[in-house]
Parts: structure tokens; sequence; C-alpha cells
């Protein structure tokens, strides 16, 4: 007899490998139903950027299917990501699921290409995902996302620009073209807490945001002011990057947000003729940083004219050469950054509270 | 995250009217009494930044100092909003931790 409980038993087999628990007790098997020997259920992922989603809906459909007596396996595939529980309640950005700010230490590794095309490869996975460029000295993401407009305001805040489906909003937006961002700190952390609360977000899972480089007071701004769900670090392989971008995961062990991951960015040159690969910045920067700080490498991106030539052109390379090997660097980027936030948010839940009751 | 485990609280809530109650993870439990937590206030008007010393004077502190308000600052401190008016501390986990063993 194929019934409700056989199923999911049969199910509890399939292990989600990142988040390292059975699909049941995560609770992504929903709406299950079984009529005259049919069984169709409903996997509700943690993210509609889930690297592994095909393989687990396989293994489900596998497990189900070979109950005795099952004739037909029907499984719909829906995500719904999860908040980080620090932020559930929280006044300042009230539908923003998760806050992910992407750093790096040394300027010039690519860090606003990195962030923009994480924004729109983890959109086009079907996410809901906004960008806010805080590298207030020198903001690149209007020219890297195309966004031209000017933002407007719409009921006492501002409401971000739309780019290729990415809500976008840049400190640049607001200094006029031609000036010079030349500000002490208190104005710094004024403007970050601006571009947060006073910008109609909406309803979000993920907000990127493209710091500066280096541990300065927009860092310590976001830090003290929000709870993160984790930053992403971005280097390129040689040590002079490497080292810079070491200290800015210290500040944020310091201030006690979590790394998600590390992304080396420029990282190898492939050749088109030939193939052979040459690394022109050497090699094994992020791996270095990975193993030394316990936390993955997210992925490895390759310096590509392409790259260059869609970020000035405002279209970050993911929406246009999908296939090209940097593209497909940035999508694995995207869903291991993903994968990441699920199991940080799942870890958060079971220990990371702190209850304030005063 | 490979740095060494540090304290941190699971509940801040009240202990009377006034005094602060702090449950940690590793099991401690302790209630700060509000004025001393006002004079511990590690701000840069309460602490000379570079030398550490107190520049708060006990004497104009009302002896019934006490919280009006605390607020979660990231995910490593509280900043605490006295009934004197007095927020700039900010509390790390590290400093209210250490500060048991004065009470």
């Amino acid at each position: 007899m194929v019934n409700q409980e056989t199923v999911q038993d049969a199910l509890r087999v399939v292990i989600d490998p990142d988040l390292r628990r059975d699909i049941v007790s995560l609770g992504f098997v929903q709406n299950l139903k079984v009529h005259a020997n049919r069984v169709a259920f409903t996997l509700k992922l943690t993210t509609p950027a889930c690297p592994v989603k095909d393989e687990l809906r396989k293994q489900a459909e596998d497990a189900v299917r070979a109950i005795p007596g099952v004739e037909a396996v029907e499984v719909d595939l829906t995500a719904e990501v999860r908040p980080n529980p620090g932020a559930i309640g929280r006044a300042m950005l009230p539908g923003v699921k998760n806050i992910i700010p992407v750093a790096s230490g040394k300027g010039g590794v690519g860090k606003s290409t990195v962030s923009a095309n994480l924004a729109v490869a983890l959109r086009q996975a079907g996410a809901d995902v906004g960008l806010l460029d805080a590298d207030v000295y020198g903001p690149s993401i209007p020219m890297i996302m195309g966004a031209t407009e000017r933002p407007m305001p719409s009921g006492g805040k501002i409401q971000p620009v739309v780019s290729h489906g990415v809500p976008v909003i840049s400190s640049g937006f607001f200094v006029q073209p031609g000036q010079a961002v030349v500000w002490r700190g208190p104005m710094l952390a004024k403007m970050v807490e601006q571009l947060l609360a006073g910008v109609n977000w909406g309803e979000l899972d993920y907000l990127v945001i493209d710091l500066p480089p280096g541990t300065g007071d927009v860092q310590l701004t976001l830090c003290q002011r929000i709870p993160l769900t984790g930053a992403v670090i971005v280097t390129t392989p040689q040590p002079v990057a490497v080292n810079i971008a070491e200290k800015a995961v210290a500040m944020f062990n310091q201030l006690k947000t979590p790394v998600l991951g590390v992304i080396e960015n420029m990282s190898y040159w492939e050749s088109t003729k030939t193939g052979e690969r040459e690394f022109i910045f050497g090699a094994g920067g992020a791996d270095h940083i990975s193993q030394k700080w316990d936390f993955p490498v997210l992925g490895k991106v390759p310096l590509a004219t392409t790259v260059r030539e869609t970020s000035d052109g405002g279209r970050p390379i993911v929406l246009d050469e999908p296939e090209s090997p940097a593209a497909v660097a940035f999508t694995e980027c995207a869903q291991n950054l993903a994968a990441q936030v699920s199991i940080h948010n799942l870890k958060s839940e079971a220990d990371d509270l702190v209850k304030i009751t005063f | 995250m490979s740095a060494p485990e540090s304290p941190r609280p699971i509940e801040i809530g009240r202990a009377n009217e006034h005094d602060v109650k702090i449950r940690w993870k590793d099991g401690a439990e302790a209630v700060y009494p509000a004025r001393l937590l006002r004079l511990e206030c590690p701000c840069a008007n309460c602490v000379d930044e570079l030398t550490g010393r107190k520049l708060i004077q006990e004497g104009v502190i009302a002896e019934d100092v006490h919280p009006a308000g605390i607020d979660p600052v990231g995910r490593y401190a509280i900043q605490i909003y006295w009934s004197d008016g007095h927020h700039t501390g900010i509390y790390t986990w590290e400093r209210l931790y250490d500060l048991m063993q004065k009470l």
C-alpha cells in the first residue's frame, strides 16, 4: 500500500548536499498527494538559484519510484528564500530577507562587475534581487547596469531604478557628474543609512551591496546598523590583492559578520584559439584565503575582453553571453552564494539569535 | 569561521525595573546594575580613546539612571539609550562578558 507515510519515509534518504539534512526534515516536501498509486508533490527549495536542484528532483523522483506499487511520480519545483533570522522584524529594511555586502580589500579587483553579475544571475534564476552601490568614492554600478535614469521620489522615499529586472540604487545618482565625494565619516554613515532606509526596496530575497574597497566608514556603518546575512570577498589571485583582502576578512570577523565565501576574479586567461590557460596574476589566491579562514571559494572567473566590454556597455555578461566561460563562472558563483546563504540561515535559526526584551 | 569561539548572549532583558539581565550561550547568567553599566560606558566621551582613562564623572551620574531602551548593533554589540539622554556607547559582547567579573 502506498500512502503518505511510505512516501515520506522513502524521501528521507534524499539529502540536500549543502544543508546536509534530508529533504523531509528540512520541510522541502509539500502538497504531497497519493492517489491510486500515483504520487505528486512539490519540492520547495530554499533558493531558486539552488546549484543542485535538478539532482534533488531526480533523486526524489527515483526514491519514490522505487517504492513497490508506485505507478507514477510527479515532482514540482518551487523555491522560497528563507530570511536571515536576524533580519526578521527589523524596522530599517522590513521586506529584505538577506543583505549581502560584496567587499574587497584592494581596489580594482572587479568588485562592481562581480556584484552586478551576481545580482543579475540571481535574478535570472528567479529570485527577487536588489543592488545597492555603496561605493561612494567610485560608483560604477549605474554604468555597468546601464541604469541611466534618475531615481524618482515616491511616498517620502526614493524609488530605485529597475535595470535588467534588478532595482538599483547608487550613491552616484545623487552626486553631480564630474563632482567627487569628499566627505568625512559621519556624512558617509548618513549616506549609507539613507541608501538603505530611504529607498523603497520592496520585497527582496537578496540585497547585494557593492562596497567601496577597504575597511572604512561605509563598511563599519553597514555592519553596525543592520544584521547582514554575510559578506562576499572578491580578490584577484596575486598576493598584493590577497593580503589586503584578508584585512577585509579580519574586519568582518571583528564585527561578527560571517563571510559566505570568496570569489577569485581575473583568475586566468584562456586563449580562444588554443584553449591554453595563462595565469596572468598568479594562482591560488582564493584557495589560500579559503583554507586559512575556513570559508568556501564560490568560484573563479576568468579574464575576458567580453567581461570588460559588457560592463562598460551596461549589460552584465550573464545577460547576453550566458554560455561564455566568464558568464558560466559568474552564474556558478551566484548559485554557490545562494546555497551558502541557505546554509548560514539554517545555522542561525538554530543558534545565532540574541533576544533583546528590555 | 576559524576565529576562537567568543562569548555570545542568548537573551538580554530586565532583572527588575532598572537593571539588565543577560543570559549567555555558555550558561552564564548575570544581573548588571543599571548605574554600573552607565559608569562603564565605553564611548569616547566617557573613556579617553588613547589612554583608556575614565573621563566620566561619577558624581554627575544620577543614582537612578537606567536604560530607556536597548538596540542591537549588528551582530556583535548593543547600544543603550539611557534615561539621562546618553546613547553613544557600544557595549560589545566581549566587554559585557568581561564586566561580569566586576559585578
